[in-house]
């Protein structure tokens, strides 16, 4: 496969012209997440623009123009959900921001925070003047420490600078007869921070709604949706982090200008991660639509040695085999819906020859095991109690031919069946490794040990 | 809507779930987490189907099917949780298809990798969901070879309940069962996923209706722990009865075996309990078969009571009452005695010639309103509620059903196969509308929790208390004190009840006590507009007011012929435990006792005749909204034990009378005459009783004495004059409590758990400390008993004198 490597690479959308870097302009800049560093660049000019220009509606008019997708994992349209929100009945509506990135090879969420906080603040706010939340709930990722000490410092920064509290963009009135402005009140918007309770299942939109009441991290049932019921049974809207900062540039520079990047489901940037063996792994901004090799060779630098899947979207996400036709695709929602996997976060994982592809599903599977709330009978059951055991015993060399059926049909039985998607996270990987590395498995069960090095990690 | 079940068309209301679609079309599917009266929360995964539904294009006409010209069905590309979804019109549900016999088939076995599948030796065996199921629809092998689980499998959740945590299968019926329910969120879920218990916090489980959880276990892990190990399922005789430990009507389930009560379990009435009973109800059935049960007539020779049969016995007491002029008989029966049992007494009374016949507990105020009584359905859905009293421990039920008003559900219509099996209306945590509960008592009690508005006001000021209540209603402002609460809030409590659609004031034994403080609240009541709902004292308070188990003239009445009577017959009451009563008792010419214990009465008698108990009659109550329900005895072995009816044949075969009411058949002749009820043909969730007619006797108030003292007599859900023989209760809750302000208990230098003896209105009472900050200071609780109703009276606590000293916990 070492060709592929050798192969120019196939530039689509490298060169796009409407493209520059947009959501993380100041990611890695030293300083950049003061407040002071932010308005220097124009910061808050997007959340002035819709608060002070904008009516509520016209802003997710923008949004829905926009094509914008939620970048959380299920590419809900954006715009789309805000507007599912109920019609203002004096009750207190929240704007909640999913900052619990926990889905293994995502990472793009932490610097946005550690390094950009405002413009997730300023993201909120115009999400929560759009669907009129006077509240905004950050939930942020538990180990996420610096991203929750940069989002503590910047909130206080904001809040000093009158950029949340009472009356944001209140303004005087100005000007005499026909000219006159008259007085605004602002829009009256804080944010609450939170610290996650340390778990996988803190990210799903209604667990986490629940662990931030002060409750168990179990998924609730849907419906009602959060638009009816979410936080305190009250009427919420959640998006992903990068959601509120893509908004940020879509009320700057308008719905149109975002969606005429990208591809005909999915318009404008995205952050990609890339890891595993690669030169030079880390986040990628680059429009949707853009291929692997773009990410993996032009940005990324290459494999640092020969490689036979990758995973296209975060670990949930099912492999794909290394190969031309993969590596050209492009990654975006439709495609990879077509090709049986799943955008996801856009979380590429690269896996090496030299990785025992039963090893890797077996770490990924120990992740969701760990991770499973233990709310449901097939997560519980089969993702956190029985499927981790079969890869212990295969990878103990004890398997045999009738475990690997055993396993496929276990892995059957939890497709669709689970309350939330937690346990088709861990089943959807499992059932493509063995789709396009039976091989692998066979060979482990035949010879009682694995083709290719493994990793030990079970202790515990 | 039109919903179509394996080709089966229903029409079914809208937000019916699909399960109960499933289960009225006649077909199955298995399910453990939803549970009848509870949130369906989609947990078990188990009642899946293939769902689908035809669906409107733009112009909101039906997409055709292109061959069949029908609307095309489009199904959901997934299995659904039929629990949780709710039928849409035109909807498709399949359960019989391959698919779905492999989901169930795989969700069985996923739940039993990690059971135990200790079936031999489960208290559940033979009533289990889970055996039963994976009968039904699992495998029946496991292609799980690896270990399992291994947990706690005896952890005593609490003095009364057992839990098996390797044999959970997290269903978490539980867990919602008491947020829902009572509304006491005693126990939670700990840890994730593979490693995820249930478990409380320290305290273990502060409820009075814990038991319920182990009806609703759908496999062996909640366990009953007075009934664990003491028979398999299908070896129990299961009696379908009701309960006779309050005035609720509850339905419960007596399970029995080899002619012992091993356990009760509830019943299902869907206007009453529903499926839910209280702590005392359930566990309190162990005194039935303690060591001192009376089981054979006793006659008194010289001097000592000896054993003999009941015509023997018989022939005494009808020879002795010869003796006796007829009218100086008295006869008094306890409150929870059955209709029947009441005519036979009334019977007996005409037949002896006197007018000293009562019924104790009988409080001064009556038990049936004149005019509308609310009924427990109207409590459940009322718009605002005004309790006075302590109801979680007087009629535990009503307690249930205001928090179901709390709720704001209105309760389910019924299908064939019962309550609906997933309501969808139910949800986990739903906000409960406290603004319009107002409880008002002389201390603190439970229901305060759940209340938007909470009033204190001094002990025995009820009749006070209503009057200031009136006062507002009609627009003049009341002395503040009488209401123990701020007046905006008495203000509130009045408007929201004369606002309400539905408004009810639940009157307690403190306001029933009193004549006056009854009327001021009847008075009330019809100033607003509400309706009131009065608890009776016991089981049959009301059925016996109704059939005129009552004195010919108030000084006849219970307390009189205690001292006017030369003669008594007493059934299951125990006046003897006050000493100047036992007194004036050795002196009677003739002292007859039926009882099933041998009391301090009974030791002083010159018969005494074993009563069988609740569980032990056939016969028929009226609950506290006036509804007649079945009584039915348990093949329980109570010896040579009778109840009313038998005791007034015996004494007809002995005085060669054929008495009416000497069965229950001919009781209920004289039922169906004088009441014009069939009881024979009493439906099966029983029938509303007649309104109150002028009945042959005339109900008569029982003399009232101003109530006074610095004692509280309050009610207890667990009878207290049973509780010392109900070990497993008397070990949960600690004894009956002598309850002290903390700087009460402090001045007489008591700890908690100190067990000491103290007077009580004259009666020597044993109790156990319990310092609380809910009684104020200047007062002192005493559990009610039959003999001892509720009320204020006096309390020597200079003559308190400590018996045993409770260890000192560091
Ligand atoms: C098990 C599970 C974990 C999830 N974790 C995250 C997460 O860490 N961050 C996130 O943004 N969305 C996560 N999601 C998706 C959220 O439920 C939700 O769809 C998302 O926050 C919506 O935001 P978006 O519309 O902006 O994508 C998770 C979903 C599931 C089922
Ligand atoms: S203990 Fe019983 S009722 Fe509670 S979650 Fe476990 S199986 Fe369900
Ligand atoms: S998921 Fe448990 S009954 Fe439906």
């Amino acid at each position: 496969m070492s060709t592929v490597a050798d192969k120019p690479a196939a530039i689509t959308s490298r060169f796009d012209p409407r493209y520059e870097i947009t959501l993380y302009r100041h990611v890695g800049v030293d300083g950049a997440h003061t407040l002071e560093h932010y308005r220097a660049r124009g910061g808050y000019r997007a959340a002035e623009k819709a608060l002070t220009e904008m009516t509520p509606t016209q802003v997710i008019d923008e949004v829905k123009a926009s094509g914008l997708r939620g970048r959380g994992g299920a590419g809900f349209p954006a715009g789309l959900k805000w507007s599912f929100m109920p019609p203002i009945d004096g009750r207190q509506r929240f704007i909640v921001c999913n900052a619990d990135e926990s889905e293994p090879g995502s990472f793009k969420d932490r610097y946005l925070m550690e390094d950009d906080p405002h413009q997730l603040i300023e993201g909120m706010l115009i999400a929560g003047w759009a669907i009129q939340a006077t509240i905004g709930v950050l939930y942020v990722r538990g180990e996420y420490y610096v991203a929750y000490e940069r989002m503590r410092d910047a909130i206080a920064e904001a809040r000093a600078a009158g950029l949340l509290g009472r009356g944001v963009f209140a303004t005087e009135p100005d000007g005499e007869g026909d000219e006159a402005t008259p007085a605004s009140p602002g829009f009256d918007f804080d944010i609450i921070l939170h610290r996650g309770a340390g778990a996988y299942i803190c990210g799903e939109e209604t667990a986490l709604m629940n662990s931030f009441e002060g409750l168990r991290a179990n998924p609730r049932l849907k419906p009602p949706f959060p638009a009816q019921a979410g936080v305190y049974g009250l009427p919420t809207t959640i998006n992903n982090v990068e959601s509120f900062c893509s908004v940020v540039h879509i009320v700057e520079r308008g719905g149109a200008w975002y969606a005429s990047m990208g591809t005909d489901d999915s318009k404008g940037t995205k952050l990609y991660q890339l890891s595993g063996p690669v030169a030079r792994p880390g986040v990628y901004e680059m429009p949707m639509g853009a291929t692997f090799r773009e990410l993996i060779y032009d940005l990324g630098g290459g494999p640092t040695e020969p490689a036979k899947a990758l995973i296209p979207g975060g670990s949930s996400t099912p492999l794909l085999p290394w190969s031309d036709e993969t590596l050209d695709l492009p990654m975006d929602y439709g495609t990879m819906a077509r090709v049986g996997s799943m955008l996801g976060t856009g979380g590429v994982i690269v896996i090496p020859e030299s990785q025992c592809m039963v090893d890797a599903m077996a770490n990924v599977v120990r992740f969701y095991a760990h991770e499973s709330c233990g709310k449901c009978t097939p997560c519980r059951e089969g993702v956190a109690t029985w499927l981790p055991k079969m890869y212990q015993k295969l990878l103990a060399g004890l398997g045999t031919r009738d475990d690997l059926t055993l396993m496929e049909e276990m892995v059957r039985n939890l497709r669709g069946t689970a309350f939330c998607p937690l346990a088709d996270a861990c089943a959807m990987p499992v059932a493509a490794s063995f789709q396009h590395f039976r091989n692998e498995y066979e060979h482990l069960v035949d010879h009682g040990a694995p083709k290719y090095p493994t990793v030990s990690r079970w202790a515990e | 809507m039109k919903v179509v079940v394996d080709g089966v068309t229903l029409d079914l209301p809208p937000g019916t779930s699909a399960i109960d679609a499933v289960f009225a079309a006649g077909s199955d599917v298995p399910y453990f987490c939803s549970q009848p009266y509870m949130s369906p929360i989609g947990a078990c995964r188990m009642c899946l189907a293939k769902v689908g539904a035809p669906r409107k294009d733009r112009d909101g006409s039906w997409i055709l099917d292109e061959e069949t010209g029908e609307p095309k069905i489009f199904w959901f590309p997934n299995l659904m949780a039929t629990c949780t979804t709710a039928v849409m019109d035109g909807m498709v549900v399949d359960t019989r298809s391959e698919p779905v016999k492999a989901a169930q088939n795989g969700m069985v076995e996923f739940t039993l990798i990690n059971h135990p599948l200790d079936c031999p030796v489960c208290d559940k065996g033979g009533a289990c969901e889970l055996q039963d199921r994976a009968y039904e629809y699992g495998e029946g092998v496991s292609r799980f070879v690896f270990d399992k689980r291994h947990q706690e499998k005896h952890h005593a959740l609490s003095d009364l309940i057992t839990l098996d945590r390797e044999r959970c299968i997290h269903c978490k019926r539980c867990v919602r069962y008491f947020e829902e329910v009572p509304g006491d969120e005693v126990l939670d879920f700990i840890e994730r996923g593979g490693h995820t218990y249930i478990g409380t916090l320290e305290e273990g489980l502060p409820s009075n209706f814990t038991g319920n959880i182990t009806d609703i276990c759908p496999v062996g892990a909640l366990l009953d722990a007075t009934s664990r190990f003491r028979g398999r399922n299908w070896e129990y005789h299961h009696t379908e009865t009701t309960s006779l430990d309050d005035a609720s009507g509850s339905a419960i389930v007596v399970d029995g075996r080899t002619g012992r009560i091993e356990r009760i379990k509830a019943g299902h009435h869907p206007e009453i309990n529903k499926t839910w009973i209280d702590d005392g109800t359930r566990f309190g059935h162990e005194y039935a078969d303690a060591p001192d049960r009376v089981r054979r007539p006793l006659v008194r020779h010289d001097g000592r009571l000896v054993e003999t049969d009941w015509a023997d016995a018989m022939d005494y007491v009808a020879a002795r009452l010869t003796e006796v002029n007829g009218r100086d008989v008295g006869i008094a029966i306890r409150a929870d005695a059955t209709l029947e049992e009441g005519v036979a007494a009334r019977a007996l009374a005409d037949h002896i010639g006197t007018g000293q016949l009562d019924h104790a507990p009988r409080p001064a105020g009556g038990v049936i309103a004149a005019g509308g009584q609310a009924r427990l359905e109207e409590l459940a859905v009322a718009g605002a509620i005004l309790v006075v009293g302590d109801v979680t421990e007087e009629v535990p039920i009503v307690d249930l059903r205001i928090k179901d008003a709390l709720r704001g559900v209105t309760p389910p219509s019924l299908f064939d196969h019962g309550a609906p099996i997933a309501d969808l209306r139910l949800k986990e945590r739903a906000p409960r509308h406290a603004e319009i509960l107002t409880v008002a008592a002389p201390l603190r009690v439970d229901l305060m929790r759940h209340a938007g508005r909470a009033a204190q006001y001094p002990a025995g000021g009820e009749r006070a208390f209503f009057h200031a209540l009136t006062a507002l209603a009609e627009g003049e402002t009341p002395a503040d004190g009488d209401l123990g609460m701020p007046l905006e809030a008495a203000t509130a409590a009045v408007d929201g009840l004369r606002k309400a659609e539905t408004a009810v004031v639940v009157l307690g034994g403190w306001v029933l006590a009193s004549l006056q403080a009854t009327e001021a609240a009847l008075h009330f009541c019809r100033a607003v507009g509400a309706k009131p709902m009065l608890l009776g004292p016991m089981a049959n308070s009301y059925g016996l007011e109704l059939v005129g188990v009552a004195p010919s003239h108030a000084r006849y009445a219970y307390g009189g012929m205690l001292t006017g009577a030369k003669a008594l017959i007493l059934s299951q009451l125990d006046p003897a435990i006050d000493p100047a009563v036992a007194e004036r008792l050795d002196k009677l010419e003739l002292l007859v006792v039926h009882a099933s214990f041998l009391t301090a009465t009974a030791k002083l008698a010159d018969v005494v005749l074993p009563a069988a108990i609740g569980y032990e009659k056939d016969g028929t109550v009226v609950n506290l909204e006036g509804r007649m329900l079945p009584v039915r005895a348990a093949p329980v072995d109570a010896g040579e034990s009778r109840d009313l009816t038998g005791f007034v044949k015996a004494f007809g075969e002995a005085a060669g009378q054929r008495l009416e009411g000497r069965s229950v058949k001919s009781a209920r002749r004289w039922l169906k005459k004088g009441l014009g009820v069939d009881l024979d043909a009493l439906p099966e969730h029983g029938g509303w009783a007649p309104a109150k007619r002028g009945p042959a006797r005339v109900a008569v108030a029982v003399h009232e004495a101003p109530a006074h003292g610095g004692a509280l007599r309050v009610p207890t859900m667990v009878r207290a004059e049973v509780l010392d023989r109900n070990p497993h209760l008397r070990a949960a809750t600690g004894g009956l409590a002598l309850g002290l302000h903390p700087d009460d208990a402090a001045a007489l230098k008591l700890r908690s758990g100190d067990e000491v003896t103290v007077p009580v209105a004259g009666v020597p009472r044993r109790l156990v400390v319990r310092p609380s900050e809910a009684v104020p200071a200047g007062l002192a609780t005493v559990p009610a008993t039959p003999d001892e109703p509720v009320g204020l009276v006096p309390i020597d606590l200079k003559q308190i004198a400590l018996e045993r000293r409770a260890l000192e916990v560091a």
